[in-house]
């Protein structure tokens, strides 16, 4: 190690800095719970920093390397660019963030609260209390923890109702200098609610500013999510998303992520299935061909009859580079717990690269627990049959991507989400083929 | 324009830097079938690849005429516009890609390729329909990915099916009778009998017999170690039937 890099480990980071000049003024700062919650995030975060490489779970992906050296706090964008999220066109209530702050909740839904965070006090309702910053937090999710200690602002939101839809809007404006937003969003499902979630990240501009979010899900018994994820910021975009979700008995978590643009992404999960029959299943689709984009999991099967799927893809192009890390962790007496995990890359130029770390720890006895990973080319059997019936080869390796990435959406969405998905898609394909010719 | 459809020169062809192909000579007339026979390792299916213009198929000496024209500088789907098709003796399977989807883009692409307009999908619909009926492909069939968990008949009868939406000049049938079971093979016969025309030729590349009880051939070309051994009337299929490829190798 150079003196240099001593040196800059040991000198407090930007959070850090924040942290210790602006935790006073913080929305809800004084509420001693919540005092308590971010002071013990502010310490789990110190534990690492910004992750450089050295931190294993980052080893692929150097967050530190990729931050501005100008960033600065972000504080609340004027005169706030209109816009919309990728999925405006099916119907739900609409809870819209412009540059990381809460803006608006529009429409309404029965059976659904929507709070604004940045308005957090004493007045705030109980069950605010009982679940915020308790989840996507710790050491293991240090900008989780980062996020819910510097929160801003964010939303939070609990459903009563069987059959809820709602759209997370993040739009994302142009920014003239480089700023980091935290940005924090809470989703409590109760006993037999069913949500339906749109999660969209949009933007433009060419700054590099960081957007920092911290999810907590909790769905209490036989609760429902779906959640649908768009993250296609601009190319400039440095994002990082930490879920921490916990499910109780016959809890059901369905997700579709998808990566589409920024100069680095990660989306750090832990989904902790708590209740016995409680299962989660995750897709992931990324397409980057000049970032990075990363998807990190930690399935924590904690009961039986717990069961897990996950099936990650990746298509990348030019300089890109895909991360795929899973760790799946079947505790004591999670006997009958049933997990798979698959990660498949399509590397389409020598400059390419994917990196894939499915892990398996087991303390349980009678599981079945399997995982794969495949990384290659476009498949040259495949390109012949097409080619050999007249389809040209740019078409036919265009099909053939398309067909790798719908295998793991075309199964799984609505119509409706499957064309709003697959209008960004083309859009990412397209600028990744530009940079191929 | 030449009434030969098929002229094949003193071919040789070698993969990965070895001769496969060692010399084949080979014409076929507009309107005939002929059948290429042979054993295992004798260099069918890499005769089949190189007519269809596969990649790492080198052609060391000998020409390709198709029409009178010279293919070897064609790509795959240059070949396939012109008139081609190579039924694959293992049709790829591609999960993702709509077999409907597939069949409209590869039909335009064709027709786009020879100038003429391009098919809107519900008379592409239409044709496939039409044509799937008499090979007993059901809806379902269309409906899933294509290839995409299909049976080894099931492979088979819609590579038959792509050839008569395609309505190729020149068809090349790869082992097209291997692993399917007696009532899929007459199925399969049928739907390339069927084609037979004046206008058109076809190389069926076989290693049984069987095949060619149903499809009669005009001609059998024998295949061993990269050159034809042996050629002779529908009757030469019958003689291998009994006596086996290394008795007719023995006279050759």
């Amino acid at each position: 190690m150079t003196a240099l890099a001593v040196k800059q480990a040991l000198e407090p980071d930007l959070f850090q800095e924040d942290f210790a000049a602006h935790a006073a003024n913080l929305p809800g700062a004084g509420l001693s719970w919540l005092d308590k919650r971010r002071a013990e995030a502010m310490k789990a975060f110190n534990a690492t920093g910004v992750p450089t490489r050295r931190v294993e779970a980052w080893k692929y992906t150097d967050l530190s390397a990729a931050l501005s050296d100008t960033l600065a706090p972000a504080s609340r964008v004027r005169d706030a660019a209109e816009g919309e999220g990728a999925f405006a066109d099916i119907p739900g209530a609409r809870v819209v963030f412009v540059g990381g702050f809460f803006h608006a909740a529009e429409g309404s839904e029965a059976g659904v609260e929507i709070f604004d965070l940045s308005t957090i006090d004493a007045s705030t309702p109980g069950w605010v209390r009982d679940h915020l910053g308790l989840l996507a937090t710790g050491a293991e999710q240090p900008l989780g923890a980062a996020s819910l200690a510097l929160m801003r602002s964010g939303a939070a939101i609990r459903v009563r109702s069987p059959n809820a839809a709602l759209h997370l809007d993040f739009l994302n404006p142009f920014r003239r200098s480089d700023v980091v937003s935290h940005t924090r969003v809470l989703i409590a499902i109760e006993e037999g609610g069913s949500l339906r979630l749109m999660e969209s990240h949009t933007g433009e501009g060419t700054d590099q500013t960081l957007a920092n979010i911290g999810m907590e899900f909790v769905l209490m018994p036989g609760a429902k999510l779906e959640h649908v994820r768009l993250q296609a910021e601009t190319p400039a975009a440095r994002h990082i998303t930490s879920i921490g979700a916990r499910l109780a008995r016959n809890a059901d978590y369905r997700a579709l992520y998808a990566a589409l643009g920024a100069h680095l992404s990660r989306l750090d999960v832990r989904i902790r299935l708590e209740g016995e029959g409680a299962q989660a299943s995750l897709r992931n689709i990324a397409a980057p061909h000049e970032g990075i984009a990363d998807i990190t999991t930690v399935m924590d099967h904690a009961s039986p009859h717990t069961t897990s799927r996950q099936l990650f893809k990746s298509v990348v192009g030019g300089t890109g580079k895909s991360v795929n890390q899973g760790r799946v962790l079947v505790r004591e007496g999670a006997v009958k717990s049933d997990s798979h995990q698959l990660f498949k890359s399509l590397l389409l130029s020598p400059r390419a690269e994917c990196d894939a770390k499915p892990e398996l720890e087991i303390f349980a006895d009678d599981v079945i627990c399997g995982h794969g990973t495949a990384i290659g080319a476009l498949d040259d059997d495949a390109l012949f049959y097409l080619r050999s019936r007249g389809v040209p080869e740019p078409e036919a390796k265009e099909l053939l991507i398309q067909a790798f990435l719908e295998d793991a959406i075309g199964d799984f969405v609505d119509p409706a989400v499957h064309g709003a998905l697959w209008q960004r898609l083309d859009g990412a394909l397209k600028a990744m083929e530009q940079t191929e010719r | 324009m030449s009434d030969m459809m098929l002229e094949i020169d003193d071919l040789h062809v070698s993969v990965d830097g070895k001769d496969i192909l060692k010399g084949i000579t080979l014409s076929i007339p507009a309107g005939e079938v002929h059948a290429v026979m042979g054993p295992n390792g004798s260099g069918k299916s890499t005769l089949s690849y190189t007519l269809a213009g596969r990649e790492g198929y080198e052609i060391t000496r000998g020409r390709i005429l198709y029409r009178g024209e010279d293919l070897t500088q064609l790509a795959p789907e240059e070949r396939a516009a012109k008139g081609m098709f190579l039924a694959l003796q293992y049709p790829v399977e591609i999960p993702g890609v709509a077999t409907m989807t597939f069949l409209k883009t590869a039909l335009n692409s064709q027709r786009r390729a020879r100038g003429e307009p391009e098919l809107d999908a519900m008379k592409v619909l239409k044709l496939v329909r039409e044509k799937a009926k008499t090979l007993k492909i059901g809806e379902d069939m269309l409906k899933r990915a294509l290839n995409a968990g299909f049976s080894g008949g099931e492979k088979k009868r819609m590579e038959i099916l792509q050839m008569a939406v395609f309505e190729p000049k020149f068809a090349i049938l790869d082992e097209t009778d291997s692993g399917l079971d007696i009532d899929a093979l007459k199925l399969v016969a049928e739907g390339v009998t069927a084609m037979r025309a004046p206008d058109r030729a076809m190389l069926v590349i076989t290693h049984y017999q069987r095949l060619l009880t149903h499809i009669v051939p005009d001609r059998v070309h024998v295949l061993a170690k990269g050159r034809i051994v042996k050629s002779g009337g529908a009757d030469l299929a019958l003689e291998l039937e009994a006596g086996g490829y290394e008795h007719v190798m023995e006279d050759a």
